[in-house]
């Protein structure tokens, strides 16, 4: 390498180090973006046929194995799915829909394992880690469980697997023929009692959680449990609609408003592949974005206030900066030769 | 005659770096235990992949800037050549936009045509110029690679902006076809470029030319999921052809980069610029790779030119055409 070329290579080092240190990023990259589409009247949550999912641009979101932390299954069946979503200025409903072969919605014997499907949005400002959050970076869970689902429709147990089967005795059960739906008494339903959701008849198939990492996650109280769901399985495709209230008073759920950009991830299970709880697909971050106008009190105290030069300062200034940065950088270069030519 | 400016030479080693560092080395960190010493490493590793890629970043809009003014016409009257210097100009353009906005919408779909027209326009010099007819089809493959993938992330861009339902129909079979093209592209460019060379790789370069495809076909035999996952982290191919496929086309790469290291054969560096971009690149630095590649495979070169000997360190790039009237006229006499 003669001087010239080393003296080059050198200002464009430098440059490149002064930019990795001050995060200058020279690199775009397009994100995958879900928009929300607005519409009127009620939205179809119970009903993936409704023709208003067509009002809904879909998005395809590649999803892949889990792989950072133990348990992890490497050869999960869900490759992607494909999502919409829809608002009415006071509910979102989401869409998602992936290939299953199979109809995995009983979770009754040791070695049955339930289809599912999840979003979760970030609670704080950033991107925490796209899976399960991380400390300080909480995450809003959306869980739907086709075990659930099934669930409300009618309650599964043993005896709905085998009918056939006999239970001598159910202590402390009243009734001439004890049965578990005998136990009245809370104090041999603790669970029951104290609201364990997983005890308790499934008023939803979706269980709204909170985490901030592995190991986290935790469902919200039996109170804070607002989001609902549904899902079908139809020729070898679940299509599974979430639905919540744009607002919540919680402060450990997420909260939209149209107009908006939000960050959400996917996860899928195939029961059939013996996937469950670490053993699933995942996403990386994707974009939500509520179509419409942002609330109408802005609007209003744009128009108050004098014309606020920061935006335009923000987008022109990096740009800007940056070109002065190339232009000084070829400067540079083109003054150096010169002076070397005339050594 | 005259060699490319060295700043292509950076740029390769960048990439590379960048490649395997970034892309490769740190995204596959996760699997290893975490000691200590492999945290303290990994971090190392993690600033230099990320200087790795802002080098790679800046110096790729350089090449881009340089061959916009390479390739403007020097005579005022040369209206239709003013095409292809004004594409790349507005590649560096939309490029420099995009790091204030971000691209969506019309404006990402904007950029995905831009960058299929100037894999059109350089293909359209390519086949209507006086190369043989094994160095465009080499060309076309990692070109239309390009394309498919280009095309692949227009279909669900075009979607977005024009608020239609989707997802396209066609997207799952063009990101197929697209793989394809970039397992192929190998093949081909051993064809065009390496067959005819004389020069077999001794001992001591068949183990580097192999060495890839043999890490390849250990690590899928022994875990395929795994290998799975870090080859579409690294290059974004999904694997989904017969894994003996992929183990071919990388050994027929590793020998053409090694038999032709030296020499001044377009595909060198080529073959290392498109690698380190991968399969429907996400990052605009990773498409600039692309079709600086492409660019650089659309010079002349005839292969019957390579020496058994080494050539020096100043031609181990291939040489530009003294006009700026490149490649269709300028193909280079046989050397003795």
């Amino acid at each position: 390498m003669n001087k010239r070329s080393l003296l080059s290579f050198s200002l464009i080092l430098a440059l490149a180090a002064a930019l990795t240190f001050f995060k200058v990023p020279l690199a775009s990259s397009q994100g995958v973006t879900l928009v929300a589409a607005q519409v009127s009247g009620e939205l179809p949550m119970t009903s993936p046929d409704s023709e208003l999912w067509g009002k809904a641009s879909a998005i395809e979101v590649p999803l892949s194995a889990q792989n950072v932390t133990k348990p992890m299954l490497l050869n999960t069946k869900v490759r992607s799915v494909t999502a919409r979503a829809l608002h009415n200025g006071s509910q979102l409903a989401l869409l998602v829909e992936w290939a299953d072969d199979t109809q995995n919605d009983e979770m009754v014997r040791v070695q049955d394992f339930r289809d599912a499907a999840a979003v979760q949005f970030p609670l704080a400002q950033g991107l925490p880690f796209f899976c399960m959050g991380q400390q300080g970076g909480n995450v809003n869970i959306w869980h739907w469980k086709a075990d659930w689902q099934a669930d409300i429709a009618a309650r599964q147990d043993m005896e709905t697997l085998y009918p056939n089967m006999d239970v001598n005795q159910y202590p402390f059960a009243e009734g001439a023929l004890p049965a578990p739906a005998d136990y009245t008494d809370p104090n041999y339903v603790p669970a029951l009692a104290v609201g364990n959701l997983f005890a308790a008849a499934h008023q939803s198939p979706v269980e709204d959680l909170i985490a901030g990492g592995f190991g986290s996650l935790t469902s919200q109280p039996a109170d804070g449990q607002n989001v609902q769901g549904y899902g079908v399985w139809e020729n070898g495709k679940w299509r599974v609609i979430f639905s919540r209230a744009l607002t919540s008073k919680e402060a450990s759920d997420v909260a939209f408003a149209p107009g908006k950009v939000y960050s959400m991830a996917f996860a899928a299970w195939d029961g059939a592949n013996g996937e469950r709880n670490g053993q699933k697909s995942t996403s990386q971050w994707v974009s939500l974005q509520l179509a419409g106008a942002a609330p109408a009190a802005r609007p209003a105290q744009r128009a108050a206030a004098p014309y606020d030069w920061t935006g335009l300062a923000f987008v022109f200034g990096p740009m800007v900066l940056v070109a002065v940065l190339i232009l000084g950088f070829a400067g540079s270069v083109a003054m150096l030769a010169a002076w070397t030519k005339k050594k | 005659m005259r060699p490319l400016p060295p700043f292509f030479r950076w740029l390769t080693v960048a990439a590379l770096a960048d490649w395997l560092i970034t892309r490769t080395l740190t995204r596959s960190a996760i699997f290893m235990p975490k000691s200590p010493p492999v945290i303290a490493v990994y971090q190392a590793l993690t600033v230099i992949g990320q200087l790795a890629f802002t080098l790679t970043a800046l110096v790729a809009l350089i090449v881009i800037g340089w061959i916009a003014f390479h390739e403007w016409p020097r005579e005022p009257r040369a209206h239709r050549a003013f095409g292809i210097p004004i594409a790349w100009l507005s590649l560096l353009a939309l490029n420099l936009v995009f790091l204030v906005i971000p691209p969506q919408g019309w404006l990402a779909v904007g950029h995905h045509l831009l960058v299929v027209a100037v894999v059109g326009m350089i293909g359209w010099r390519t086949w209507s110029g006086a190369e043989e007819i094994r160095k465009r089809i080499a060309w076309s493959l990692p070109a239309l690679a390009l394309v498919a993938g280009e095309l692949y992330q227009l279909s669900q861009t075009l979607f977005e902006a024009l608020r239609w339902p989707g997802p396209s129909p066609f997207a799952t079979t063009i990101f197929n076809l697209g793989e394809l093209f970039v397992v192929l592209s190998p093949v081909g460019l051993w064809w065009a470029y390496r067959r005819n060379v004389e020069t077999r790789p001794g001992a001591s370069l068949l183990l580097p030319a192999t060495l890839p495809a043999l890490a390849f076909t250990v690590a899928h035999l022994l875990n395929p999921a795994l290998t799975a996952i870090i080859a579409i982290w690294s290059t974004g191919l999904t694997l989904y052809l017969p894994w003996p496929v992929y183990a071919v086309s990388l050994w027929l790469a590793g020998d053409v980069v090694v038999s032709l290291r030296r020499s001044a054969a377009p595909a060198t560096g080529a073959m290392l610029l498109l690698a380190a971009g991968g399969y429907t690149p996400q990052l605009s630095t990773q498409v600039f790779l692309g079709l600086i590649a492409l660019w650089l495979l659309a010079l002349p070169f005839d292969a019957r030119s390579v020496s058994a000997v080494p050539s020096s360190r100043g031609e181990a790039w291939p040489q530009l055409p003294s006009s700026n009237a490149l490649p269709q006229t300028a193909v280079e006499a046989p050397k003795p």
